[in-house]
């Protein structure tokens, strides 16, 4: 199964359950588990509570076998970039947005497009999360 | 009320002091049912205050009972009030901890409510039976609803109020069990990255740090976190969600 889905929303907080209702459809699909699925939400949901409340985002969802990749942005930078980088490891590292998608999806990224803003990639697996 | 009335509502009361008096100095557990049943108008009066909002005016009733039967109890005979008087702020504080700790913030479909309630137990057990996380497909075979119904219930679950983590089953007086879980919020709050939310960290509940230390500097899936902390998957899963969501709102 490989499907694509896209999503433009405002960034308002009025439109966040809409968001984290799709994407719980989505991973429905993708026969995710309840805490996968939870997790995604997740993910996705303090991407977006980052990303301020003005404008839009585009959301491209990529589903294969067991695993959903996904597409968040352009973000508008606003210390985005600085949060989204890799969590420090050692105790006491800190809990940054970074720390926070490392732990709940399998893994991310982010690049910074020519008009500065950003655009994060998400990678989930079903099954990632032993139970 | 008025003044014809006074008499009736004095040999009311005179009754009720002889009843309250049999109960308490002779032990007439008949006396106490006897005033029960003489003031359930009075619980269903106030309980129809709070009908409409989510919950079987039933449900409410019966919870403004408990709230009579704890003033029959304490009621002091040396008191100058009438039992109806002492009564109804009783009555009302049981049903008001009912709606707080039931935590409906809005108006829910009871029958999404009671999904999500179901919701829950089923997850516990899916996951036990399992040994993985359910899959939506399979949390709404297991209740014989669909799964668009069980996303839908997922999400009511955000309906919740913001109840304090801190609030133990038996209302604001118990004590967090989660006090003695971790000594000191060490870690997080060391932090020095400018990017880290920790500077919020401090305004959230003991328990509430608890669990996000556990999942987050730990690396604990859900499933352990709600076995550690003695709540169900789906409510470690809001607590998270909440605790993130209060955390980005504090440092604005």
């Amino acid at each position: 199964m490989s499907e694509r889905i896209s999503l433009e929303a405002p960034l308002d907080a009025a439109f966040g359950p809409v968001v984290r209702l799709i994407v719980g459809g989505i991973a429905e699909r993708a026969d995710f588990g309840f805490e996968d699925l939870d997790d995604l939400q997740l993910a996705i949901e303090r991407l977006l509570a980052e990303a301020g409340h003005e404008g839009r985002v585009r959301l491209d969802f990529q589903l294969g076998a067991g695993r959903i990749r996904t597409r968040v942005g352009p973000l508008r930078e606003s210390g985005l970039a600085d949060a989204l980088q890799a969590p420090d490891a050692s105790p006491g590292g800190g809990l940054t947005l970074g720390r926070i998608l490392a732990t709940v999806v399998d893994s991310y990224g982010f690049e910074l497009t020519s008009e500065g803003d950003v655009l994060v990639r998400l990678e989930k697996l079903a099954g990632g999360t032993p139970a | 009320m008025t003044r014809t009335d006074e008499p009736t509502s004095e040999r009311a009361s005179l009754a009720d002091r002889e009843l309250l008096r049999r109960y308490h100095d002779d032990g007439d557990v008949g006396a106490r049912e006897t005033l029960v049943r003489r003031h359930l108008s009075l619980v269903h009066t106030l309980a129809r205050r709070y009908a409409n909002r989510g919950e079987p005016l039933e449900d409410i009733e019966q919870v403004g009972a408990i709230g009579l039967l704890k003033a029959i109890d304490r009621f002091e005979l040396g008191r100058e009030v009438s039992l109806a008087t002492y009564a109804t702020p009783n009555v009302l504080g049981e049903i008001k901890r009912h709606f707080r700790d039931k935590g409906w913030a809005i108006r829910v479909p009871r029958a999404l409510q009671e999904l999500n309630a179901r919701m829950s137990q089923a997850i516990e057990r899916l996951t036990s039976e399992l040994g993985r996380s359910p899959s939506i497909a399979e949390i709404s075979a297991a209740l014989e609803t669909t799964p668009e119904e069980i996303l839908e219930a997922l999400e009511v679950a955000s309906a919740y109020t913001t109840l304090s983590l801190s609030t133990g089953p038996g209302g604001e007086g118990d004590a967090d069990p989660l006090d003695t879980i971790g000594s000191e919020d060490e870690g997080f709050e060391r932090c020095e990255n400018r990017a880290a939310l920790e500077p919020a960290f401090a305004h959230l509940c003991s328990r509430e740090r608890a669990i996000l230390r556990m999942r987050f500097e730990e690396g604990l899936p859900q499933i352990q976190i709600a076995a550690q902390v003695g709540l169900s998957q789906m409510h470690v899963s809001r607590l998270i969600r909440r605790s993130l969501g209060a955390m980005r709102d504090q440092l604005g």
